[in-house]
């Protein structure tokens, strides 16, 4: 799907906005704009890391200045289809760690639970404030041809990009002054304001002030950015795991120069089998000796809670459909992208016979890694896969290959061509939801590409909801 | 507000090294001008500049030569912790991870010099662009604390910040003092009377403080005057003096700061062994060793009591 122009080639009403830029300032306007905000991108330090570049641990965001267009009316869908999605997975989660009534009552298969690589026996019984477990979620929505939003897969464990959302705006605007003026394109700063909203809320005791910290694996990690971005908007501390000392009384305290001072609530951004050598991996040199019995005894809160990426595995995904139905009693709002899942003989049978066709990955890798997409790959890699199949099922799942949508992007010197995009809205999910207008929108700049992570040469663009006067679609 | 002891860790470094660039950045540029007035016969040399980054001289057989080789070492050489280009960047990687405490603004300022740094270092070795280059590195160090003037809370990070860039102030201030004693030690260099006055000028001008010096003491330029202003001068921000007593303000700023006050303290018995009249390498040498060493004791005070635990 093109999203600027319609079949029959006329512009669509939403990206009215887009052509007057794009006709307006012209080729060399358009190239001066891009090495402007690429300037302000490096003024700005907006950084990402690449674990296999070696030295250089911090390079400048790759960002195509032209913004991708969404109708704030097709947004409002989304949005709420999101906060549907959300609930019922939380009440799914809380469900799996208490009662389990969805096993009990046969929607979703006890053996799944038993193999989960992401279900953790230690979280058993641990009720988190307001029955939330992934309080902050990301997920990956693409657009098929026929116009509709799909979600791809959901992040529930550390999803990370939301900062870099906040920097394409912040750099769009400095870019763009002057469309921003006569347009109405939804703001998204209130992020960080709902996120610390959200993290206070959550504090044991109902605490006033709670010291929230952010708790960061280190200055070496990919999303170190952005852990150190969401510090500086919260006015939360941002922690590394030696900051951190629980006490025999249960109570996480800081490391600092007037001693210790106790902390109320951890954003982690550590994977679950880090946070704490004592329970979990006990080689992890940045986790925090019994942090998992401090939150256990509810002396701590920790965003996401451990245990709640059970929720995003590939195979699971499947089951969200069935998930959103049972708890909500509703049908779901945005689809799911059809999924094959291994484990049933006859669904492994169609995606073995049918792997030229399909993109296969495997349930519990992210950043892109161990997918393979069929009609892009030679034989070996496909024999590989399908022996890798067969050998653990459990582990793979299939989908379609979505032709996703595409959007006018700067493709050499002042050139346009049209590449391919996904977009990650991030949901705020506690007492209340927030998601945000849009989201990140990542493009594959490649030609024809659709792989579209920034560690695989993906750039990304500010994504605008446009309200459009007159409303309705 | 508290203050993570690894954080105080990185400002305060951050702190130094910021100001080590903006100071070496002073000395490189008074030093060229003094260099461009002095007749070649008088045989001036860069060679012992290297001296203010603690290192040992560089010896070279040609004048052009060392020049570019000392510039490039105290410059653009990313191996050497002493150069502008290696401090700019510790000072980056230091803020870089202590953004959470520091205002946006002050984020913007590194990243502009670590730019500039980065693009014009190599280039800044030459002549041509060396003065540009090391102005614009003047100017972006100090619009940095300007910034952290007009918008930070004074809570613990802004004392852990000024008191980094205090003592490397005082540091480099004692280092510049130390080369010229090494000059004098050196008979190749013991000129005539008008050149000597001419390199003490050299001094005062390397810590941006001859038109102060000139205001305050109304005389000519004589070896005992200067080094009883860089030394003593109560008003001079660059001043030895001057510099401990914002350190020992800063101190008193901190929790619970005993053991760093006594190591404030001795640095300031120090100072006040210091003779301004010694007028011979020898003497000038022991005072600044004297300096040096507690001021190195003064930083262990500070990483023992805030930094480590």
């Amino acid at each position: 799907m093109d999203e600027r122009f319609a079949p029959d080639g006329t512009a669509r009403r939403s990206s009215a906005i887009l052509s007057e830029l794009l006709d307006g300032i012209g080729a060399e306007g358009l190239e001066e704009r891009q090495r402007a905000a690429e300037a302000e991108i490096l003024t700005m330090g907006i950084t990402f890391t690449v674990y296999s570049d070696g030295d250089n641990i911090d390079r400048a965001w790759p960002f195509d200045v032209i913004p991708r267009i969404i109708d704030g009316s097709e947004w409002d869908g989304v949005e709420a289809g999101l906060v549907q999605r959300l609930r019922a997975l939380n009440a799914f989660i809380d469900d799996l760690y208490n009662d389990q009534r969805i096993i009990a009552d046969g929607v979703f298969p006890a053996e799944l639970l038993a193999d989960s690589a992401n279900y953790r026996p230690e979280c058993r019984g641990v009720h988190p404030a307001h029955g939330v477990w992934a309080h902050i979620s990301g997920s990956d929505l693409v657009r098929h041809d026929d116009g509709q939003f799909y979600v791809l897969e959901d992040n529930l464990r550390v999803p990370s990009g939301v900062s870099y959302m906040l920097e394409n705006r912040a750099v769009t605007k400095r870019v763009f002054p002057d469309l921003f003026e006569r347009q109405s394109i939804r703001p998204v700063d209130n992020y960080t304001d709902e996120l610390n909203r959200l993290l206070v809320s959550i504090a044991p005791g109902a605490k006033r002030n709670p010291q929230v910290a952010v708790l960061t694996p280190g200055v070496f990690n990919s999303a170190y950015f952005e852990h150190s971005f969401l510090a500086q908007r919260m006015g939360a501390e941002l922690v590394e795991g030696d900051d951190l000392v629980v006490g025999v009384d249960g109570v996480v305290s800081m490391r600092t120069i007037e001693g210790l001072a106790p902390v109320d609530v951890i954003y982690r951004r550590i994977d679950d089998l880090f946070l704490d050598p004592e329970v979990f991996r006990s080689d992890s040199l940045i986790g925090v000796p019994g942090l998992m019995r401090a939150w256990r005894e509810g002396t701590v809160a920790i965003a996401n809670a451990p245990g709640a990426g059970v929720a995003d595995d590939k195979v699971v995904y499947a089951w969200v459909p069935d998930i959103i139905r049972y708890y909500t009693g509703d049908e779901p709002l945005i689809p799911n992208v059809p999924t094959w899942r291994c484990m049933y003989a006859d669904e492994r049978r169609h995606v073995l016979d049918n792997l030229r066709e399909l993109v296969v990955k495997p349930a519990n890798e992210s950043g892109g890694y161990g997918i393979v997409i069929g009609d892009r790959a030679d034989d070996a890699t496909l024999r590989e896969c399908a022996a890798a199949i067969e050998a653990d099922p459990r582990n793979w799942v299939a989908q379609p290959i979505l032709a996703l949508s595409t959007v006018p992007t700067i493709v050499g010197d002042g050139e346009i061509g049209q590449r391919h995009v996904d977009l990650r809205p991030f949901i705020l999910t506690g007492e209340r939801s927030f998601v945000t207008p849009g989201g990140l929108t990542r493009v594959a700049l490649p030609e024809g590409s659709l792989v579209v992570n920034s560690s695989q040469g993906g750039g990304s663009k500010d994504t605008w909801v446009v309200d459009v006067e007159g409303g309705g679609a | 507000m508290a203050l993570l002891s690894r954080v105080a860790d990185r400002v305060h470094w951050g702190a130094r090294y910021i100001e080590r660039a903006e100071d070496t950045a002073r000395v490189l540029r008074a030093f060229g001008d003094l260099y461009v007035d002095f007749p070649v016969a008088a045989g001036l040399t860069w060679g012992p500049l290297v001296a203010i980054t603690g290192e040992a001289p560089i010896v070279s057989d040609s004048a052009d030569r060392g020049e570019r080789e000392v510039l490039h070492r105290l410059i653009a050489d990313a191996s050497n912790p002493g150069s502008i280009i290696a401090a700019v960047e510790a000072a980056r990687e230091n803020l870089r991870t202590t953004r959470e405490v520091m205002p946006r603004e002050a984020w913007l300022a590194i990243n502009q010099i670590a730019r500039l740094a980065r693009d014009e270092a190599p280039r800044a070795v030459g002549r041509r662009n060396r003065d540009w280059f090391l102005t614009r590195v003047i100017e972006i160090s100090r619009r940095l604390d300007g910034v952290l003037e007009s918008t930070m809370t004074r809570d613990p990070a802004w004392h852990m910040w000024r008191l980094g860039r205090l003592v490397e102030r005082a540091d480099m201030t004692t280092r510049v003092l130390g080369v010229r004693a090494a000059s004098l030690l050196r008979p190749a260099e013991s000129l005539g009377a008008d050149l000597a006055d001419v390199q003490w000028m050299g001094v005062l001008r390397s810590l941006s403080a001859l038109q102060m010096y000139q205001r305050a003491v109304r005389g000519p330029i004589e070896a005992g005057d200067v080094m009883r202003f860089l030394l003593f001068h109560e008003g001079f921000p660059r001043s030895v003096r001057s510099c401990l007593v914002g350190i020992q303000s800063e101190v008193l700023a901190l929790p619970d700061p005993r053991e760093v006050l006594e190591a404030v303290g001795d640095a300031l018995a120090a100072l006040d062994a210091c003779d301004p009249e010694a007028s011979d390498g020898w003497a000038i040498d022991a005072d600044m060793d004297r300096l040096q060493v507690s001021l190195v004791a003064l930083d262990r005070a500070i990483i023992s009591r805030y930094f480590t635990w």
